[in-house]
Order: structure tokens, then C-alpha cells, then sequence
């Protein structure tokens, strides 16, 4: 009964209690949009602490102040902390005369080669000399389809067929760029999950002998709950399985395959949310042209709509 | 399998509510959210869950049960009831006949795993006494064709493509009109991936069913798909006769959930599960005995014998 009086009259202090019916409203909408269930939840449970105990301004509703404080919390969590800007790194890479190299790494058919071939296209158009280095050797017609997008784009490919030392490969595919003047090497590596173990450990291997300048984790917008644990654990592997004192970790995220989820975009979130790092680049489509940045307003937006 | 852990999860709820002294609505919310939490993190649509939750409480409605009845008992049967109508469409999948010529053909979204996973299938077949053969109408993904190629040469299975033609049903048909010739009794048809978004790829999937009378279309699923899994699943089923779903990437960390929503969504059952990228990681997937396993045994037979 007093509490009515005192939310009319403003200034009410705001309880976790007031606020469970917004935040589980708030949380549900979320899930609905494709994020996580576990980063909802913490998501809430955060936008909660922030609230409780604060003073309710004079008319305005729990739930529009739960929204607003969640809007603040995801515009956060979206907005990269550490922001790479490939092409003044890559022109940095050339004045000391080396390659900059990109390793491309992830789950299996989420998109990495496509979009390795979308990234190149992207750094010609920027007058940036690119080779392709087939370091899939395992899962049958990756090198040809490799050696396709090179045709294509024409551009240098540098294989060894297939089931040679991935690690291997592209150290010496480094090594020709080196040669032949390339500014850039596109590492391709084959899918794995991420349990498992000897594939990581490979991973592992081919990041530590080549130290790359930039590794990219490729992961789908139609991933589920599943995209908190590739993440955590493509990291927690190579930091575990590292040989070398300061291991590489995921650098930044190629979010794929976002033409294909409509208003569910909440892939993006869980993925960003779990590894801190930025999504540098949205696939969108299958063709050279469908690479885009994330638009982090927009995001936000859709999440709450 | 990792959809066995939502039964963990399912019957720690109901022990919950079994160890509470008095069942009311409050008991029973917390039971039906524990539940729904289990379904949400292995992905199950939303939509999905909430009408399940909706559904057990109208059925169980604690108001109107007498005094006499067994609350727990009632309840736990509702749960029991919708999770099976989840998991289990009520029919069987057509099911092809050894000698007698079948055509499948296999659709997915991109990357989904559907070239393997024909190769998988032939592969399954052949070592039971089957011709299988296998046809690429993928005329779009780079490497298509090599891909498909090297998978069935490793395997001893003929196949079917082209490195020049760009069209799919001239492809297919073409395929498929070989391999009836040569006797083949199982024709297994790989098609690009493609997304509802885009109709042309969607029209063009109908032109190829349309051309090659495919006696199954085989829906193939990423077992780590969200959200998107319903109305994706449900698009193609609306363009193409889906009559069974595959699951891949089983052997990974997802729960599979959205074969849960792919079997709502097509009306069509799980027939098998990819748990490798080997051509032998694949493995039967019979709804019924796994429905039983999951509901019917274990944690469960407490309340299924009461
Ligand atoms: N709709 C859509 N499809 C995409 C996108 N990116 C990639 N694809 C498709 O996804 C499928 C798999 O792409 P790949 O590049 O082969 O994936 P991958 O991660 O290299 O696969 P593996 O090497 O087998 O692990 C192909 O059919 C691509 O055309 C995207 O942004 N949108
Ligand atoms: N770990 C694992 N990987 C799988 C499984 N099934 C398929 N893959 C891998 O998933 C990736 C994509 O498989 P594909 O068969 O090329 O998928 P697709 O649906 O034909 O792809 P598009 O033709 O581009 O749409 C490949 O790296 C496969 O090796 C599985 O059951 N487990
Ligand atoms: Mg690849
Ligand atoms: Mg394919």
C-alpha cells in the first residue's frame, strides 16, 4: 500500500523485488532474439544491481528505468574496448617490410573460407597486395576451394595439398609472402570443435610457430547457447595448450551468416559479451561484396524492440 | 548423447517438487521454470517452451483437482505428455527399400553439414548391400563439386557433378537419370545451402525437387543453431516435402535443442546424428526408444511406476 503512495509521489527507493517482473520480461525478450540464456541472465542480474537502491524519479515506471539502464549496459558491452584498425596495421607490417598475417579460426561450416575470400576482396579494393595460404589440409575440397576464390580474385595461393602439418604450411606460405612482396597472408585452417583436444592442440601449434599478426574467430549469427562455449573455450585451449610464455589469444570476432536471422541478432552479444573482444567484420551474405562493421546502435536497438 | 542431459535436468526439477510438502501454484511455477530454463539453454524455441509451460498448467489447473488426487503423479504425467508430442512427430519417416530405387535428397542451411553428411548416409547404406550413388546439384559453393567428389572416391561410391554446367536441375536430373540406368537403388542428391531470406535460392530448391521426384527430402541441422532453428526449419518444410531431419555435430558441446524445434517445425523425425567429420561418425536415431530412455527409465521410472 505505501509503496503505491511513494510511486506516485516519485522518489522511491527501488527494491530487487519492484524490479523482478521488468527484468524477467527484459530477460525473456533476450532469449527470444538468440541470446544466450546464461548472458541474459547475468546481464539482468547486473542491470539489477545497478538499480536496487537508487531513487525512482518523479514519473517515470520501473520498467522503462530497467530499460534504459539495460540499453546503457549492452551499448557498453557492444562498443570495443580495444579497437584494431587493420589497414594502418597493415601499412605499419609493410614499412618494416613483413606480411601482416591474419589466421582464420573456428567451428566447422561456420563461414571461415568465404569470408577469408570476403576479407581479401575487401583489402584489394584498398590497393593492398593479398596471398591466400591453404592451411586446411584436411577436410576434403578445401584446397580447391581455395584455389576457386584465388582464381577468382586473382590472386596467389600458396598450398601443399592435403594432409600436411598445417603449422607448417603457413609457415612457409609466410615465408614466399616475404619473397613475393605480398602485404597480407589469409590464413585458412580447417573447422574443429572446440573439445576437441588434439585439433586445438594443432591450432595451437600452427598460432605459436607463426605468431600472426591478428586471430580472427570466425562464428555464425544462427549459433545458440553454444557460442558462450566456443569462445571460452577456443581461448581457454590456447592459452592451455600453449608451448610459448605468452600465448595469442582470440583477437577479434567475423561474425557470419547474418542475413539469415531476421531480428534474432543476439549471437552477436553472447560472443562479445563472453570473450571482450570486437566484432571487426559481419558477413552477410555470400558473395566478395557482403562484408560489413557492426552497426552497434542498431544492435542495441533490435535487442530491445 | 548431450539431449540426454536435459533429462538430468528435468528430473532434478520434478525431485524438487516431489520433496515439497504441499504442491501449490507457487511449487509448481518453479518446477515449470527450472524445466523451461533446461529447454532454453539447449536451445529450444522460445515459443516452443512457453506453450508447453502454458499447456501443463491448464491440463494440471490445481484448483480444479479434487483432494483425493495425486497431484504429483498428475503432474508429471503432463510434463511426460508434452515432451514426447516435442520430440515425437507420430509418424515414421519414409523409410527407402534395399533394391528398389529411391531418390533422397538432402537440403540445409548453409554450412550445415549436408555434403558430409550424404556422403555419410551412401556410406551407411553401402556397407549394408545398397548401390548408393551420389549426385552434386551444389553448382554455387566454390569447391562443391571436389568436395563431394573426393568424399565418394574415398568411399567407392559413384557420383555425379559437373565443373562447367551452372545449373542445379539440369544437374540433378541428369544425376538421377544415370544412376536409375545403372540400378543404383539409393540416388542421394546434395544441394547448396541456402536461407529463407533469399527467395531465388528457395525457388530454386523447389525446381530441383520438382525435377528429380525425390522419394525423401532430408532436412540436415547444425546441432549448435539457436533461435533462428523454428522458422528456418519451417520454411523449408513449407517449400519442400521435408519428411526426416539429421543433426549435426553432435560430437561437440551443444545440446541439440533445435532439433527439437526442427522436428516441431517440419512434423518430421530425427533418423539420424552426425558425431564426426569421418565418414563413419554417424549413427540411427530412433525417436521412440530415445523418447522412452530419456522419460522412461532411470530418474524417471520412479514416477513412471507409481
Ligand atoms: N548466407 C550466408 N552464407 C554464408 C556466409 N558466409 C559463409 N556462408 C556460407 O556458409 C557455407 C560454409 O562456408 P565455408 O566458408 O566453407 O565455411 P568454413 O567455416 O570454411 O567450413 P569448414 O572449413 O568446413 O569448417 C558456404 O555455403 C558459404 O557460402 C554469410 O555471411 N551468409
Ligand atoms: N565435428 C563435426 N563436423 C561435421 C559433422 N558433419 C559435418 N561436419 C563438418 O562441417 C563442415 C561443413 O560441412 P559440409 O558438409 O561442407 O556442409 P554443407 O551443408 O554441405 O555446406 P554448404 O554446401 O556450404 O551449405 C565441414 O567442416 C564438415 O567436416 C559432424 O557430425 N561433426
Ligand atoms: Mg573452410
Ligand atoms: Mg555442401
Amino acid at each position: 500500500f505505501t509503496s503505491m503512495f511513494q510511486s506516485i509521489a516519485g522518489n522511491a527507493i527501488i527494491e530487487k523485488s519492484d524490479l523482478q517482473p521488468a527484468l524477467k520480461a527484459l530477460k525473456d525478450r533476450l532469449m527470444t532474439k538468440n541470446v544466450a540464456e546464461e548472458i541474459a541472465e547475468k546481464l539482468c542480474e547486473s542491470v539489477a544491481a545497478s538499480l536496487e537502491g537508487k531513487k525512482l524519479g518523479s514519473f517515470t515506471r520501473i520498467s522503462s528505468t530497467v530499460q534504459t539502464a539495460m540499453e546503457e549496459a549492452l551499448l557498453r558491452i557492444l562498443t570495443p574496448k580495444r579497437s584494431i584498425d587493420i589497414l594502418r596495421e597493415v601499412h605499419a607490417a609493410k614499412e618494416h617490410g613483413k606480411p601482416y598475417v591474419i589466421v582464420f579460426v573456428g567451428v566447422n561450416g561456420v563461414g571461415k573460407s568465404t569470408n577469408l575470400a570476403k576479407v581479401a576482396y575487401w583489402l584489394l579494393q584498398h590497393n593492398i597486395s593479398v596471398m591466400l595460404a591453404a592451411c586446411d589440409t584436411f577436410r576434403s575440397g578445401a584446397v580447391e576451394q581455395l584455389r576457386t576464390h584465388a582464381r577468382r580474385l586473382q590472386i596467389p595461393i600458396f598450398e601443399k595439398g592435403y594432409e600436411k602439418d598445417p603449422a607448417v604450411v603457413a609457415r612457409e606460405a609466410i615465408q614466399e609472402a616475404s619473397r613475393n612482396k605480398s602485404d597480407v597472408v589469409l590464413v585458412d585452417t580447417a573447422g574443429r570443435m572446440q573439445d576437441n583436444e588434439p585439433l586445438m592442440r594443432a591450432l595451437s601449434k600452427l598460432i605459436n610457430l607463426n605468431s600472426p599478426d591478428l586471430v580472427l574467430f570466425v562464428g555464425e549469427a544462427l549459433v545458440g547457447n553454444d557460442a558462450v562455449d566456443q569462445l571460452s573455450k577456443f581461448n581457454q585451449k590456447l592459452a592451455d595448450l600453449s608451448t610459448v610464455p605468452n600465448a595469442r589469444l582470440i583477437d577479434g570476432i567475423l561474425l557470419t551468416k547474418f542475413d539469415t536471422i531476421d531480428d534474432k541478432v543476439g549471437a552477436a552479444l553472447s560472443m562479445v559479451y563472453i570473450s571482450g573482444a570486437p566484432v571487426m567484420f559481419v558477413g552477410c551474405g555470400q558473395s566478395y561484396t557482403d562484408l560489413k562493421k557492426l552497426n552497434v546502435k542498431s544492435i542495441v536497438k533490435t535487442l530491445l524492440k | 548423447m548431450v539431449l540426454a542431459q536435459l533429462g538430468g535436468s528435468i528430473s532434478r526439477a520434478l525431485q524438487q517438487m516431489s520433496n515439497a510438502t504441499i504442491i501449490d501454484e507457487k511449487v509448481l511455477s518453479e518446477c515449470l521454470n527450472e524445466i523451461s530454463r533446461a529447454l532454453l539453454q539447449a536451445d529450444v524455441q522460445f515459443k516452443l517452451v512457453r506453450d508447453m509451460q502454458a499447456n501443463i498448467k491448464r491440463i494440471v489447473n490445481l484448483d480444479d483437482l479434487a483432494a483425493g488426487h495425486n497431484k504429483r503423479r498428475i503432474i508429471q504425467q503432463a510434463i511426460f505428455n508434452e515432451l514426447c508430442k516435442m520430440l515425437d512427430p507420430g509418424k515414421p519417416s519414409f523409410t527407402p527399400k534395399k533394391g528398389k530405387t529411391s531418390v533422397i535428397m538432402f537440403v540445409g542451411l548453409q554450412g550445415s553439414g549436408k555434403t558430409t553428411t550424404c556422403t555419410k548416409y551412401a556410406y551407411y547404406h553401402q556397407k549394408k548391400g545398397w548401390k548408393p550413388a551420389l549426385v552434386c546439384a551444389d553448382t554455387f559453393r566454390a569447391g562443391a563439386f571436389d568436395q563431394l567428389k573426393q568424399n565418394a572416391t574415398k568411399a567407392k561410391i559413384p557420383f555425379y557433378g559437373s565443373y562447367t554446367e551452372s545449373d542445379p536441375v539440369k544437374i540433378a536430373v541428369e544425376g538421377v537419370e544415370t544412376f536409375k540406368k545403372e540400378n543404383c537403388d539409393l540416388i542421394i542428391v546434395d544441394t547448396s545451402g541456402r536461407h529463407k531470406q533469399e527467395a531465388a535460392l528457395f525457388e530454386e530448391m523447389r525446381q530441383v525437387s520438382e525435377a528429380t521426384k525425390p522419394d525423401l527430402v532430408i532436412f540436415v541441422m547444425d546441432s549448435s543453431i539457436g533461435q533462428a532453428a523454428f522458422d528456418q526449419a519451417q520454411a523449408f518444410k513449407q517449400s519442400v516435402a521435408v519428411g526426416a531431419v539429421i543433426v549435426t555435430k553432435m560430437d561437440g558441446h551443444a545440446k541439440g535443442g533445435g532439433a527439437l524445434s526442427a522436428v516441431a517445425a517440419t512434423k518430421s523425425p530425427v533418423i539420424f546424428i552426425g558425431t564426426g567429420e569421418h565418414i563413419d561418425e554417424f549413427e540411427v536415431f530412433d525417436v521412440k526408444p530415445f523418447v522412452s530412455r530419456l522419460l522412461g527409465m532411470g530418474d524417471w521410472s520412479g514416477f513412471m511406476d507409481k
